[in-house]
C-alpha cells in the first residue's frame, strides 16, 4: 500500500511495545505457564525414566532424561508458539487487528513484533521446563555463554514458529479449526525430530524428514550447548534456525494482508 | 488545507471473492470541526467505508482523501493523525487500563517524557483514573468503550472515526460516552465521523448526517433538513366550536398553509415548517374570534427520513443484537 521505507527506530519501538504487551500479559496470569509445564514434566519424569531404564536407545553415554530434555524444552516452546496464532484469530474477531492497522505501525512490524512477543512467551515457558529438568536431576553444562546462546536460539526459533502460526491463522480463521491443526502439526514434528532418539537410529525415510524438520536443528543446538558440550554442529544448527525463522517472517508478513480483509 | 476533513469520490469496494459491491460509488464531503453521523441499515457499507478511510483496506475504485492525505498513497502519514475505534473492541482485556494506554502510546511513538502526562490526562478525561490498574475484563461495557476512546484520543487526533461507539450500552452509559466525545471535540477542534444504530444520537449530537444504503449515499444534510425533506409538518388544532367556512377560507389563503382538513372541532393544517407558520395561523383564528383549546404539532422524525431514503423501516434491534453477540463473545 505505501512505499516501504524501513525506519529502524519505528521498527524497534513497535517491537518493544509488543514485547511489553506480552510481558504484561504473562505477569497478570501465570496459570497458563504452569498448566503448560505439566505435560513436558511428565515427558521428562515418566517417559525419560521408563525408556531410560530400558537402556534401549544409544545416547552416547548420557542419561536418557538428559538426552530428551532439549527436545522436551523445544517442544514446549513450539507449542506456545503454535498456539499463539489463536491469539491472532481472537484479535481478528475482536477489533484489535483492525485497530492496530489504523496506527502508524507498519504491517510487517506488527507481524514481526507479535512473533517476537510470542517467542518471548515461549522463552519464559522453556525456562520453567529448564528448571523442572534441573530439579529431576538433569545435569546441564555449567557455562553462562552456552546458556545465553541457548536462550537466543529458543527465542528465534519460537518466533519463527509463531510467525508460521500467524500464517496458518490466515487460512484457518476460526478457533476450532485452528486448535485442530495446531495439534496436528506439533506431534509429527516432534516425533520426526531427534528429540527422543538419535538420527542414526531412525529408519531412512524418517531421517529424511528429520533433516528438513527445523526442530531437529534447534534441538541439536541445545543438546550440544546444554548437555554434551559438543559444539561441532552448532554453526549449521544456528544457520538452519535463522533461515527457518527468516522465511517464516517473510511469509507471515506477506500473508498478513489476507487476515484483515 | 482544504475545508474538508473527508473528501470521497466515486468510491467502490468489492471484497475479494465477493461479487456484490460493498460500496457502490460513494460520494461524500465532510467539513472540518464537525460531528458527522452516517446512518444505514445493516450491511449498507458503513464499516467498509470507515475501514477504507482509516487505511486498513484499499478501495477497488474511486478516490478518498482524509485531512488532505490520499488514503491510498499517504497512509503512513495519515495514520499518525487519526483516531479510530472499531465496532467490535480494540483493547486487550487481560491487561490493565493503564497498560493499554501505555502500549498504544508507544505504538504511536509518543516521547517518554510526555507519555505519563498524556496517559494521566486521558484517564481523567474518561473518568477511569480510579480503575487504571484493574484488568479490563473486570470493566463494564461503558468503561471499556471509554477506555477505547481514551486509547484513540491519546495522540490528539485531528479526526476520529467511531464505528458504532455506543452500541449495546445502556442510555446512561451512552450519554456519558457522548459527553466525553463532545467535550474533546470542543477543546481540540477535531472532526468526528461516526456510525450508529441509534437515531436519537445522530439527531442530538451530529451537525450533519448522511444516510447510506446498499453502498450508496442516498441523502445528506443536517437533521432538520433531512426531516423536512421527508414531507410536510402537521399542526392539529383543537377548537371550542367547529370552524365556519369563512374562517377556513381565511386560513387557506395564508402563505404557509399547504393543505387543510376539518373534522368536527379539530383542524389539521399542513405546513412546511410549523415553527414559522404557527403564529400566523393563530393570528388568523384569533381575528375570526375562534377559541383554540389545544395545539399539537407532528413533524417527520429522523426515523421517517431513514425509512424514506433507506427504503426499509428503521429497526435497530437486529443490528444491535448482532454486534452485541460479537462483543459478548469477545469480552466473555
Ligand atoms: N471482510 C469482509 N469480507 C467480505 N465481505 C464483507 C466484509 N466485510 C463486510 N462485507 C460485506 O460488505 C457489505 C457491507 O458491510 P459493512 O461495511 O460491514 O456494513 P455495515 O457496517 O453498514 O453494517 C455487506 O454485504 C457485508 O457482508
Ligand atoms: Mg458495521
Amino acid at each position: 500500500m505505501d512505499a516501504i521505507d524501513f525506519d529502524l527506530s519505528e521498527f524497534l519501538r513497535v517491537c518493544y511495545a509488543m514485547l511489553e504487551l506480552e510481558y504484561f500479559r504473562v505477569s497478570h496470569d501465570r496459570t497458563e505457564l504452569y498448566i503448560r509445564a505439566v505435560q513436558p514434566a511428565l515427558w521428562l519424569v515418566l517417559f525419560g525414566f521408563i525408556i531410560g531404564s530400558l537402556r534401549a536407545i544409544p545416547t552416547g553415554g548420557i542419561p536418557y532424561t538428559a538426552f530428551i530434555a532439549p527436545g522436551v524444552l523445544i517442544q514446549s516452546a513450539t507449542t506456545v508458539a503454535i498456539f499463539y496464532g489463536l491469539m491472532i484469530v481472537w484479535e481478528r474477531e475482536s477489533g484489535i487487528l483492525k485497530r492496530l492497522l489504523s496506527t502508524p505501525a507498519p504491517r510487517y512490524v506488527i507481524v514481526i513484533g507479535r512473533a517476537l512477543a510470542a517467542g518471548m512467551r515461549a522463552l519464559i515457558q522453556s525456562l520453567v521446563i529448564f528448571l523442572i529438568a534441573a530439579i529431576v536431576g538433569v545435569k546441564f553444562v555449567i557455562n553462562p555463554i552456552n546458556f545465553l546462546i541457548s536462550l537466543v536460539i529458543v527465542l528465534i526459533f519460537s518466533a519463527g514458529f509463531a510467525a508460521f502460526s500467524m500464517s496458518l491463522a490466515t487460512v484457518f480463521k476460526t478457533r476450532e479449526k485452528f486448535v485442530g491443526i495446531g495439534q496436528l502439526i506439533i506431534f509429527p514434528l516432534f516425533f520426526s525430530s531427534n528429540a527422543l532418539y538419535p538420527l542414526t537410529t531412525m529408519p531412512a525415510f524418517l531421517q529424511m524428514f528429520a533433516y528438513i524438520n527445523p526442530m531437529t536443528y534447534a534441538i541439536d543446538a541445545l543438546r550440544g550447548l546444554l548437555i554434551t558440550n559438543n559444539l561441532t554442529g552448532l554453526s549449521t544448527d544456528i544457520f538452519a534456525v535463522i533461515l527457518f525463522t527468516s522465511i517464516m517472517f517473510y511469509i507471515a508478513a506477506v500473508r498478513f494482508k489476507k487476515i484483515v480483509e | 488545507m482544504t475545508e474538508y476533513a473527508i473528501d470521497v469520490a466515486n468510491l467502490e469496494k468489492i471484497y475479494s471473492g465477493r461479487s456484490k459491491k460493498a460500496l457502490d460509488g460513494v460520494n461524500l464531503k465532510v467539513e472540518r470541526n464537525k460531528i458527522f453521523a452516517i446512518l444505514g441499515p445493516n450491511g449498507a457499507g458503513k464499516t467498509t467505508l470507515m475501514r477504507i478511510l482509516t487505511t486498513q483496506i484499499t478501495p477497488s475504485k474511486g478516490t478518498a482523501r482524509v485531512l488532505d492525505f490520499n488514503v491510498f498513497s499517504d497512509g503512513h502519514k495519515l495514520r499518525k493523525e487519526i483516531g479510530y475505534v472499531p465496532q467490535e473492541m480494540s483493547v486487550w482485556t487481560d491487561i490493565s487500563a493503564y497498560e493499554n494506554l501505555l502500549i498504544y502510546s508507544q505504538i504511536y511513538g509518543i516521547a517518554k517524557a510526555e507519555r505519563e502526562a498524556l496517559i494521566k490526562e486521558s484517564l481523567i478525561r474518561m473518568e477511569l483514573t480510579e480503575y487504571k490498574d484493574n484488568l479490563v475484563n473486570t470493566f463494564s461495557g461503558g468503561m471499556i468503550r471509554r477506555l477505547e476512546i481514551a486509547c484513540a484520543l491519546i495522540v490528539k487526533p485531528q479526526i476520529i472515526f467511531l464505528d458504532e461507539p455506543t452500541i449495546g450500552l445502556d442510555p446512561e452509559a451512552r450519554k456519558k460516552v457522548w459527553e466525553k466525545i463532545v467535550s474533546f471535540t470542543k477543546e481540540s477542534g477535531a472532526t468526528v465521523f461516526f456510525s450508529t444504530h441509534y437515531m436519537d444520537e445522530a439527531d442530538e449530537y451530529a451537525n450533519e448526517i448522511a444516510i447510506i444504503n446498499a453502498g450508496k449515499i442516498v441523502s445528506q444534510g443536517d437533521s432538520n433538513h433531512l426531516k423536512q425533506s421527508v414531507g410536510n409538518q402537521e399542526i392539529i388544532l383543537g377548537l371550542s366550536v367547529p370552524l365556519d367556512d369563512k374562517s377556513k377560507q381565511q386560513l387557506r389563503k395564508l402563505e404557509q398553509v399547504i393543505d387543510l382538513k376539518t373534522n368536527g372541532v379539530e383542524v389539521e393544517v399542513w405546513v412546511k415548517d410549523a415553527s414559522v407558520a404557527l403564529s400566523s395561523i393563530m393570528n388568523s383564528l384569533f381575528s375570526s374570534k375562534v377559541k383554540i383549546e389545544s395545539v399539537k404539532i407532528n413533524k417527520p422524525t429522523l426515523e421517517d427520513a431513514f425509512e424514506k431514503y433507506a427504503g426499509v423501516s428503521y429497526d435497530s434491534t437486529e443490528g444491535i443484537k448482532e454486534v452485541n453477540a460479537v462483543r459478548r463473545r469477545i469480552i466473555g
